[in-house]
Formats: structure tokens, C-alpha cells, sequence
């Protein structure tokens, strides 16, 4: 500007207003091509998705598609199925998350320490993280099945199970079955995670610690817990997220069966959009389930901040 | 408080020596400074005491009773930490009180034990901040804080100055001899410092390559070192290390440099005829001449002022070696100059052991 001969000066006071507008729109030109990414990959589908929730959608039917207003959310209402799978999405989610995450971090603390071999067990520690979902279904599936599988057996002999029977058939018991593959998928995920974290904490602090009186309990409690606590935050949020939709082990093992007794909210949907092919009752339902994970995401995050603000 | 005493102590990593047979005796109330260069093995000698690693050979004795198996926790010692190990997840009141904390002390007398420590550390105003947002030489403050406030028997400092610049290095310095003084708690002090090492200790420990190779007070180490290895350690600016051999004849005996020059030294030193010797003089001790005053000659290679004096650099026929003279006097590049070499400051070790040779006045 400084550099601007005198004698344009007037018509650089007539363009100011433009100039202004320019420097102005500047920053938002330079984020303009991610925004345009995001809105065409993320935000276009979504909305279209959304909107078949409020229309008719039957791909058996062609003359639907329809708008019909809230009329799939009171349907929803009062569908028994769903509100079962509500609760059942809660158990297997809770269940699953809670116990990977206490296996995972009694992995992490045990691989934490140095002992002989730990680079092999590592390895073979992550596993089944590295096994597809469907083949780790299918594998557990067979575990379960009495026919070819020991886990019955095994399971009546200790007393746990009446009789060698398919818990994968019994209405009561049938959410432990893919829960169980669940978990046993879900640890190596904890367990590097945490691993991380835990390697990460100096282990001149754990010194000081154990010279200023703590034992491994309190050393534990003090200084491991308050070091980890922002990676749980983080990790367990994202794992209840990615659980609550994680449809597979259930399609595969019992598909939601028997008798809708082990669907779960996202297992419903895949069901009415592609066995049904209900794809507006679909939408409707994954609406809910959005409105549902966004305001849990929300409130961890709330914590999270205030944890580490402190 | 209480006495420490290592005997016999060694530490091997696998088939890795990294400490050999250290005895050592420290007196309750006393202040023991190890100091070594880098990798001679005083950190771990240190962590052995705090129980930070296992004891290969030998015994530690804290208060008379053996610790070899003790857990750290149960050998009431503390340690201030080079990178001072505060818990940064806690305020600086927290990080000052756990230990008290862990032991169950009601929270006033905590608190009042603390404020008390922090006022003496000038803490007070830093009490409810949490480490990160401190400086070095506060951070510092805190973790010797964290070990006076419980009383400990004994404290353990791992170059805890280290990472602060030279001004403040100074006046920590200082503040820890005051610290020690009011408190008197038996101290173990590691640091490849030897001004620290001078200034704080009671006793100097010279290590070396995992072995003690002097215990004494600090003028000790500097007017009677054991061996080249502690006389070159001690003092700044270092030694000055010159080969010859020793001779005798009759009454007078001298040191026959490479070059042919001789320069007596005193007859009480023991040593045979046409032993190889390496003469060791303090650059203070080395007696300059402008005017020509002087056994020996040289020409000045390099004037290095200090301001408290001058460190002059003289090459002679055969060697080179430093002078520290305290007068202003010019001194110019290029000049020659004289100088002697007073028979009673110089230092004789064997060329081959490195060991100081010992003279009659000791053995009568
Ligand atoms: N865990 C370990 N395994 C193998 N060798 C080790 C281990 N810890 C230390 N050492 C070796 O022991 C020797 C002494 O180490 P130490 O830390 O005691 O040195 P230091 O005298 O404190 O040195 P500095 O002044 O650099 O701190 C070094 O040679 C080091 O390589
Ligand atoms: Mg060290």
C-alpha cells in the first residue's frame, strides 16, 4: 500500500470498498477448497440421506417416494423392535466397550513391563486386530456352535451353561455370543493405545514417586491414572461411537436373531434398508441414532476439556 | 538423619561392570560431593543408594542397617532429580506435600510444613501453579522443596544445577551450602562440576571408570591428588602434565626434561634413578617473568584474560603449558618470557601407573 503512487490515490479511494470485501473474503478462499471437498463427499450424501426420512422410500415399490412428514418417526414410536433394539444397542455397547477396555488396559500395563520375548507377545497381542470382522464373526460363530465348536462343551463342564447348547440360539443369552467376539476383536485396540500413553509418561516420575513414599498402588493412582486419563477420554468415546454402529459381528453371527432378540439399533436399520428395502423407515431410524451418538460425543467432549483444563 | 556406608558395593548390566568395589564411609551431617566425568558410574552408585537399582556385590548401610533389599519408599531418603521429576499434573503445594500426604500427616500440619518450606525457597507466590508454567531454576526450587519438607535421613542430589544457566547455577549453589547448614542432613551430591564440587563439599569422592580413586576435602584432592587422573580432574584451568625422568645424584635431585632442560625438585619424593615421571604444575604455580627472571624460557602462544587474572598460553622447546598470573601486566603475543618452577608445588607421578610418588615426609 505505502508503495501506491500519489496520483491514484482517488481511484484507489473509489475501489476501497471492494479491496475491503476481497481481504475480507480472503481466509475464507483459502478453506474454500476443503469446505467444498467435505460438503460434496460428507454433506450431500448425508442431507439426501436424512431427507428420505421424511419420504416414502421403497425400492420394491416404484411408485413411492412420496413425502410424508414425520409419519416413519411415529411408526418408530411405537415399534416394540426398535425400542428393543435400543436397549440392546445399550447392553452390547456397554458390555463390549467396558470390558475391552479393562482387558486392554491390563494388556498394556503387562506389556509395559520388560520381560523376554515381550516383542513376540506384542505382536501376537494385536493380533486379531488385524483378523477381518467377518472371518473373526464367523470363527466365533463356530466356537459357539456345540457341533464342531468347544466352547459349550467347555462351558457346561464349568458349570456356566445347563447343558452344551448354542448360546447363539437362546433368546436370553444370544447378545453375549457376538459380544464376546467383540471383545476379544476390540483389546488390541485399547491395548496400543494405551501402550502409548503409558510409554510415553517419564519414568523419572515414577522414581520420584516410589523415593517419596508410593507404592505401585498409589503410584498407579497418582501418576498413571492422571497421565492416561485424557488418551481414555479420547479412545473410549470414539470406541462406544464406533461400537453402538458396529453391525457386522451381529449380521454375521445371529443376524439380529432369534427373533430380533439380539438387534441392534444399527443392525435394524441394515435390516429394514436391505432385507425390507425400506430405505425411508431406514433413514428414520439412523436419524435417531445420529441425534443420539452426536449428543454423546458432545458431552464427552465437554469432559474431556474440562479434564484437561484442570 | 544418618550415616551411609558402602562396602565393597559393585554393579554390573549383565556382563557389564559399571562400578567396582566402592567403600566409602559418609558421617551423619556430612555433605559428599561424587564427581567424575561423564559415564564414570556416580548417577547409578547414587540410584543404588535410593534404591532405584539393585546392588550387585556388596552392602549399603543407611542408619547402620542394611538397605540392599529395601523398597525406596521404606528408606526415608530424598532425591532431587536432574531433570527435577516434578508430577505435572499437580499444583506445586501438591507436589511439595505428597509425601506427606502418603505418610498421613494431618492437612495443617501439611499445609504448615509446606508454606514454611515455600517460604524459605520463596515459593510462596508459585504455591497453586502447576509446574510447567515455572522457570528452570523455580522448577528447581520446588523439587528441593519437595525433599526438605518430610525430613529425610539423607538427601540425594543428582546434578541438580545442571540445566541452569551459570548466574543462577551460582546462587543455587550457594542456597544449598545455606540449606545444609541450617538443616544438616547427610547429603549425597553427583556432579562433573568441579567448582560445585569444590565449593559445597565436606569431602570430594573422585571417580572414575567405576572406581573411587580419591576420598579427602576439597584442598585435599587439589594440593595432594592421588594420581594424574584426579590432579588433572581438579582445578580449572586444568594441570599442566609434563613427561620426564627422574634423577638423583647424590644430594640434589631433579627431573630431566625431553628437551634436556632439568628442573629440581624436592629430595623427599621416593622414586629410582632414570624413573619415568610425568610432572604435574597448576597454571597458579608456574612463576612468570618479564624480565627475564627464570630457569626456563618460552614464548607466549596465546593471552587468555579471566578478569580475577590471565591465562597465558607459553610453548617451550619441548611442551607447552599455562600460566595463571594474577597482575595486569601486558603481555603480548610472540614475547618471550621466563619462568620457574618452585620444586615444592610440583606434583611427581610414576609416567606408568599414574599413581603420585610418595615422599619421606609422610612415612618418617
Ligand atoms: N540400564 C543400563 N544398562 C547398561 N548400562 C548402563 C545402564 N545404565 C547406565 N549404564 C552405564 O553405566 C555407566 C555409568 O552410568 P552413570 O549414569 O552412572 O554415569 P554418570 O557418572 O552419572 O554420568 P553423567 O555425568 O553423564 O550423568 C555408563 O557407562 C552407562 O553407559
Ligand atoms: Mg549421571
Amino acid at each position: 500500500m505505502s508503495t501506491m503512487p500519489l496520483y491514484e490515490e482517488a481511484a484507489g479511494r473509489r475501489r476501497a470498498p471492494l479491496r475491503r470485501l476481497v481481504s475480507g473474503l480472503e481466509p475464507y478462499l483459502y478453506i474454500a477448497p476443503s469446505v467444498v471437498l467435505i460438503a460434496v463427499i460428507m454433506l450431500v450424501p448425508l442431507t439426501i440421506g436424512l431427507s428420505y426420512a421424511f419420504r416414502d422410500m421403497q425400492l420394491i415399490n416404484p411408485f413411492s417416494g412420496g413425502f410424508v412428514g414425520l409419519e416413519h418417526f411415529r411408526t418408530l414410536w411405537t415399534d416394540a423392535a426398535f425400542w428393543l433394539s435400543m436397549r440392546n444397542t445399550l447392553v452390547w455397547t456397554l458390555a463390549s466397550v467396558v470390558l475391552q477396555f479393562a482387558f486392554g488396559l491390563v494388556l498394556a500395563l503387562l506389556l509395559n513391563n520388560s520381560f523376554p520375548g515381550r516383542g513376540v507377545i506384542q505382536a501376537l497381542v494385536f493380533l486379531p486386530w488385524a483378523v477381518p470382522t467377518f472371518l473373526s464373526g464367523l470363527n466365533w460363530a463356530w466356537l459357539f456352535n456345540p457341533v464342531v465348536g468347544p466352547l459349550p462343551h467347555w462351558m457346561a463342564a464349568l458349570g456356566i451353561l445347563p447343558a452344551p447348547e448354542n448360546i447363539l440360539s437362546d433368546p436370553h443369552l444370544a447378545i453375549w455370543g457376538p459380544i464376546v467376539a467383540n471383545v476379544w476383536w476390540g483389546i488390541p485396540f485399547f491395548a496400543i493405545t494405551l501402550l502409548a500413553a503409558l510409554q510415553s509418561i517419564p519414568q523419572d516420575i515414577y522414581e520420584a514417586a516410589a523415593i517419596d513414599g508410593a507404592g505401585a498402588w498409589r503410584r498407579f493412582i497418582d501418576i498413571t491414572l492422571p497421565f492416561l486419563a485424557p488418551t481414555i477420554a479420547i479412545t473410549v468415546m470414539l470406541r462406544t461411537i464406533w461400537i453402538a454402529n458396529f453391525a457386522d459381528l451381529i449380521i454375521v453371527m445371529t443376524n439380529g436373531g432369534p427373533a430380533d432378540q439380539t438387534q441392534i439399533v444399527s443392525s435394524y436399520i441394515f435390516t429394514q434398508a436391505f432385507r425390507r428395502l425400506d430405505f425411508g423407515y431406514a433413514s428414520a431410524i439412523a436419524m435417531v441414532l445420529l441425534g443420539l451418538l452426536l449428543a454423546y460425543s458432545f458431552v464427552i467432549i465437554l469432559m474431556r476439556q474440562s479434564l484437561l483444563r484442570r | 538423619m544418618a550415616s551411609i556406608d558402602i562396602q565393597g558395593v559393585g554393579k554390573s548390566y549383565g556382563a557389564v561392570p559399571v562400578l567396582h568395589e566402592v567403600d566409602l564411609s559418609i558421617q551423619d551431617g556430612e555433605f559428599v560431593v561424587l564427581v567424575g566425568p561423564s559415564g564414570c558410574g556416580k548417577s547409578t552408585l547414587l540410584r543404588m543408594i535410593a534404591g532405584l537399582e539393585g546392588i550387585t556385590r556388596g552392602d549399603i548401610r543407611i542408619a547402620g542397617r542394611v538397605v540392599n533389599e529395601l523398597a525406596p519408599k521404606d528408606r526415608d531418603i530424598a532425591m532431587v532429580f536432574q531433570s527435577y521429576a516434578l508430577y505435572p499434573h499437580m499444583t506445586v503445594r501438591d507436589n511439595m506435600s505428597y509425601s506427606l500426604k502418603l505418610r498421613g500427616t494431618p492437612s495443617e500440619r501439611m499445609a504448615q510444613v509446606v508454606n514454611a518450606a515455600a517460604a524459605k525457597l520463596g515459593l510462596e507466590s508459585f504455591l497453586d501453579r502447576k509446574p510447567r508454567t515455572l522457570s528452570g531454576g523455580q522448577r528447581q526450587r520446588v523439587a528441593m522443596g519437595r525433599s526438605i519438607v518430610r525430613k529425610p535421613k539423607a538427601f540425594l542430589f543428582d546434578e541438580p544445577l545442571s540445566n541452569l544457566d551459570a548466574r543462577l547455577r551460582e546462587q543455587m549453589r550457594v542456597e544449598i551450602k545455606k540449606l545444609h547448614r541450617e538443616l544438616g542432613t547427610t547429603s549425597i551430591y553427583v556432579t562433573h562440576d568441579q567448582v560445585e564440587a569444590m565449593t559445597l563439599a565436606d569431602r570430594i569422592v573422585a571417580m572414575n571408570a567405576g572406581a573411587v580413586q580419591q576420598v579427602g576435602t576439597p584442598l585435599d584432592l587439589y594440593e595432594r591428588p592421588t594420581n594424574l587422573f584426579v590432579a588433572s580432574f581438579i582445578g580449572s584451568p586444568a594441570i599442566n602434565v609434563l613427561d620426564g625422568t627422574l634423577h638423583g645424584d647424590g644430594e640434589r635431585r631433579f627431573v630431566a626434561l625431553g628437551s634436556g632442560e632439568t628442573m629440581p625438585v624436592s629430595d623427599r619424593i621416593q622414586g629410582r634413578d632414570g624413573q619415568a615421571v610425568r610432572v604435574g604444575v597448576r597454571p597458579e604455580d608456574v612463576q612468570v617473568s618479564t624480565r627475564g627472571e627464570g630457569d626456563h624460557t618460552g614464548q607466549i602462544e596465546l593471552v587468555e584474560p579471566m578478569g580475577l587474572g590471565t591465562i597465558l598460553h607459553i610453548r617451550t622447546v619441548s611442551s607447552a603449558l599455562k600460566a595463571f598470573v594474577l597482575e595486569r601486566a601486558h603481555y603480548q603475543i610472540g614475547t618471550d618470557v621466563a619462568f620457574s618452577l618452585p620444586a615444592p608445588k610440583l606434583h611427581i607421578f610414576d609416567a606408568q601407573t599414574g599413581q603420585r610418588l610418595p615422599d619421606q615426609a609422610v612415612s618418617p
